[in-house]
């Protein structure tokens, strides 16, 4: 087999990242010595959790985490009813100081910050900014609490405000980068895009989590998280969400023309080079850090290195948006695309699932023969798919071209 | 539990010839395999390895989509990944602490490390770039699993290793001595292939008899693993009527030829004595030659014999009839012939100790089995003669060598030894893990030596 060699390191809004994979603005960037292990084990850098100025009251709540189960999985998805961090500006001020100091250029320390007025954001950069801090994230999204009038909007939900907001804290930051991160719970998220685009920030982060309702103990009909008998509604972030992410991340970037950098939801490699294929320039990690610990980031920079390796791409900036000329409008797919299920027997294990599927879910092309076996009709089948998103075995089921048309029988 | 997996054949498929009896995974069984690891935080599993492979991050590479890193991980700590993810006793090593044994059932981690070692086979990836070139040469006898480890490992220490192997292939007891529905030759060698790829060179078909010799032709260090291929046996009346053989030429014979013997014939009705893994493999080899009924009988009880329990489940599954705690009083024969096999039952003398000479027959128990076939599989020893033709080298008993713990040095300075002939007969792996530290002791041992004689030139 032949490699060559790869470089993992990109560039984003002008500041120099070893590798696509920073730490978010979550609990795993909430305090110093955390934050010190995460980034020695190879982090690319990391956005320390949203901070705030000293006189804003941060009133936590527990429990606060939930997760989300499907069948034999824990954690598919996990809701949260955190808020900003507790700790203010004045700590973490300190803790970029001495991030900076000890890891230099060779880490990126981004700072998030929220605030209600405009001197309150303005302040916050600029003491951001005088510790020395690389990147300036902006949660406009935080889903729980709220700084604004309208209690529980995100800033990110209204266009005019998310210019206005962008706007001052660009004001503040000059040449200091400013990301902003957005909410995918908007109508028309290229709207807001462009506010940020309007209000002169850097690139955008696409997207936060999903405001949720996590679950229903029904024994005592509360839902989760249960905190002394009643709950709220949860911020959901984890697998569950990725393809929501990638429909945002690569809906902003055929639009907008910001860098992004993306997150929600990515656990692997394979999750963060998808994100990168719909066009992030870098992807943040905060939920398969907080369930696999901050090790996996050795698995998401060999699995890609070898990915390059072995695809002969030197560089990540080569794969940013590859994917994007393959997404189009419904109305622009072929409508001539005519396939049909074709059932690999050999690796067929007798379950049926695609029998039912067809039958209940689909166009009634598939039969059981004899001993179980299905067989397809071809005439029946309008290779929906269905059948091949049921089966349990990886390549058993394949859509391939089919020269004969479809007889459709109505009743 | 059931012998019926996704990766196991079916006892009557297996009885059939010498496929293999464990399939290797598909990708999507093995990620299922991998994301029911519960990643903990101490791995009692990397604990229980005796190579040191890092069990819990291999696992953990595989079900975030790093095999390549997953190979990587394992081959540091054991070279021979897919021949001791086919031949080693999980159940008593990595597998024994496995936290999901609380929740249903341990992973299967020697079938994932078989499987990311055939997937890299497969795909024939290169060995890792040597290190800077020593320029120094380094000797092994013997090609089985020590002398290969301690090879790749010094091998990619930069030295020029040479492996001198008596047989005709490499691999030691691997190529020769652990059947085909166990091991696949082609398995073994291909793994041995990516060895010589480090750039071990292995030269067959030469027995070593002079230490010194090597010396003189410039090796600066020796390592010995020339293990332990004579065949112990019994001393019964009838040991040498015809029909009697020892598992190890049985094995041989049937390895050589493919599944088929010329040497040794197998009857209708065979005994195999012994309780270890090699009397299992007999056993099975023996069914699978067409033998119509195969009786296993061992001294210990079902719990006290040293086969792996994974062996004894599949050989009992394929038919073999156990008979445990029985020893043999004789072989009877006609006409030069073996004809029948007396035993007679037994108790302990003392409690724990299952050795021949703590065994007090019970009277009235005697029986006897109408066979024709009578394989003995009671435990290796060394080629005495050999051994202790290496000059200066210290041996205890019938010829093992004497080496210390951890540097495996022998008495005579530049050699070091390991494998079965330093402790007498263990695993695949442990010999792996000996051959590990030997390759360490030798390196620190020539750094020194070189290091000295650059010193002394001043």
């Amino acid at each position: 087999m032949k490699t060559i060699p790869v470089n993992l390191g990109i560039e984003f809004c002008g500041v120099k990242f070893s590798n696509p994979f920073i730490l978010s603005a979550a609990p795993p960037t909430d305090d110093l010595d955390m934050l010190k292990r995460g980034l020695e084990m190879g982090w690319a850098g990391a956005v320390l959790k949203t901070t705030s100025v000293e006189k804003n009251k941060v009133e936590l709540v527990y429990p606060m985490i939930s997760g989300l189960s499907f069948e034999n999985k824990k954690v598919v998805g996990m809701g949260n009813i955190d808020l900003i961090s507790e700790h203010h500006i004045d700590l973490v001020e300190k803790r970029v100081e001495a991030l900076k100091k000890e890891f230099g250029d060779e880490r990126v320390i981004a700072a998030s910050i929220m605030g209600a007025k405009k001197e309150d954001w303005q302040g916050l950069v600029k003491r951001l900014k005088a510790a020395g801090v690389d990147v300036i994230e902006c949660s406009f999204s935080c889903p729980q609490g709220s700084m604004g009038e309208v209690p529980g909007a995100m800033l990110a939900q209204s266009v005019p405000a998310t210019e206005m907001v962008t706007r001052w804290v660009k004001d503040a930051a000059r040449k200091t980068p400013v990301v902003i991160k957005i909410t995918p719970m908007v109508a028309d998220i290229v709207a807001v895009a462009n506010a940020v685009k309007k209000g002169g920030a850097d690139a955008i982060c696409a997207s936060n989590t999903i405001p949720s309702l996590m679950g229903i103990d029904i024994e005592n009909f509360i839902p989760n998280p249960n905190v002394a008998g009643k709950t709220t509604y949860s911020g959901l972030s984890g697998p569950a969400i990725k393809p929501i992410t990638l429909k945002v991340i690569s809906e902003l970037s055929k639009t907008v023309g910001l860098p992004i950098t993306g997150t929600g939801g990515a656990v692997n490699w394979i999750d963060a080079l998808e994100f990168i294929l719909c066009g992030a320039t870098t992807v943040q990690f905060c939920t398969a850090v907080m369930h696999y610990g901050y090790d996996i980031i050795e698995d998401l920079c060999e699995g890609l290195a070898f990915y390059m390796e072995e695809k002969g791409i030197s560089k990540v900036k080569n794969l940013i948006g590859k994917s994007l000329p393959y997404i189009v409008g419904h109305d622009d797919l072929s409508r001539k695309n005519r396939v049909t299920s074709n059932i690999d027997l050999k690796k067929c294990v007798r379950c049926g699932l695609c029998y039912y599927a067809c039958q209940d879910g689909g166009h009634q092309a598939i039969e059981l023969g004899r001993d179980r076996k299905p067989e397809v009709d071809e005439e029946k089948c309008f290779g929906c798919g269905l059948c091949q998103s049921a089966c349990p075995i990886d390549g058993c089921i394949e859509l391939k071209e089919s020269e004969k048309p479809r007889k459709i029988a109505i009743v | 539990m059931s012998s019926k997996t996704a990766t196991t054949l079916l006892p009557e498929e297996r009885r059939k010839g010498f496929k293999e009896i464990h399939r290797c995974y598909e990708p999507h069984q093995a990620y299922l395999e991998a994301s029911r690891c519960l990643m903990c935080e101490d791995a009692p599993c990397t604990q229980g390895c005796p190579a040191g492979v890092d069990i819990k991050k291999f696992i953990r590479k595989i079900r975030f989509h790093n095999l390549r890193g997953a190979i990587r991980e394992i081959r540091k700590a054991n070279v021979l990944a897919g021949i001791c993810g086919r031949v080693c006793p999980q159940e008593l090593l990595c597998q024994k602490e496995c936290s999901n044994t609380e929740i249903d059932i341990p992973i299967d981690i020697a079938a994932l490390q078989r499987y990311v070692a055939d997937v890299e086979l497969r795909r024939s990836v290169s060995p890792p770039v040597r290190q800077f070139a020593q320029k120094m040469k380094v000797a092994v006898i013997g090609s089985g699993p020590a002398g290969l480890a301690v090879a790749a490992n010094l091998a990619q220490k930069g030295y020029e290793v040479t492996i001198f192997e008596t047989e005709a292939k490499p691999g030691g007891l691997l190529a020769y001595g652990i059947p085909p529905h166990r091991l696949p030759p082609p398995a073994t060698q291909k793994e041995i292939r990516y060895i010589k790829k480090m750039g071990v060179k292995i030269k067959c078909n030469t027995k070593i008899t002079d230490i010194d010799e090597l010396f003189k032709k410039d090796f600066k260090a020796i390592f010995i693993s020339v293990g332990l291929p004579g065949a112990r046996k019994i001393g019964l009346p009838g040991e040498n009527l015809k029909g009697v053989y020892t598992a190890l030429e049985f094995l041989k014979d049937v390895i050589e030829n493919k599944g088929k013997t010329k040497k040794t014939r197998i009857g209708k009705r065979v005994v195999v004595i012994g309780g270890g893994d090699v009397a299992m493999d007999a056993a099975s080899c023996a069914l699978r030659l067409g033998a119509q009924r195969v009786d296993l009988a061992c001294l210990e009880g079902y719990d006290e014999m040293p086969s792996s329990p994974e062996e004894r489940r599949i050989s009992w599954e394929e038919g073999v009839e156990i008979h445990t705690r029985v020893m043999p009083v004789r072989i009877i024969g006609s006409k030069g012939r073996v004809t029948g096999y007396k035993g007679i039952g037994i108790r302990w003398r003392k409690p724990g100790l299952f050795v021949p000479s703590n065994a007090i027959p019970i009277p009235g128990t005697e029986f006897s089995l109408k066979v024709d076939t009578v394989i003995e599989a009671i435990g290796q020893l060394p080629d005495t003669e050999n051994v202790k033709g290496f000059k200066r080298i210290e041996t205890a008993g019938p010829g093992y060598i004497v080496a210390k713990k951890k540097t495996f040095k022998t008495s005579r300075p530049g050699v070091f030894a390991a494998g079965d002939i330093v402790n007498r007969g263990a695993t695949a792996v442990q010999a792996v893990a000996d051959g590990n530290a030997a390759a360490e002791a030798i390196d620190a041992y020539l750094k020194r030596k070189s290091k000295h004689r650059v010193t002394s030139n001043q």
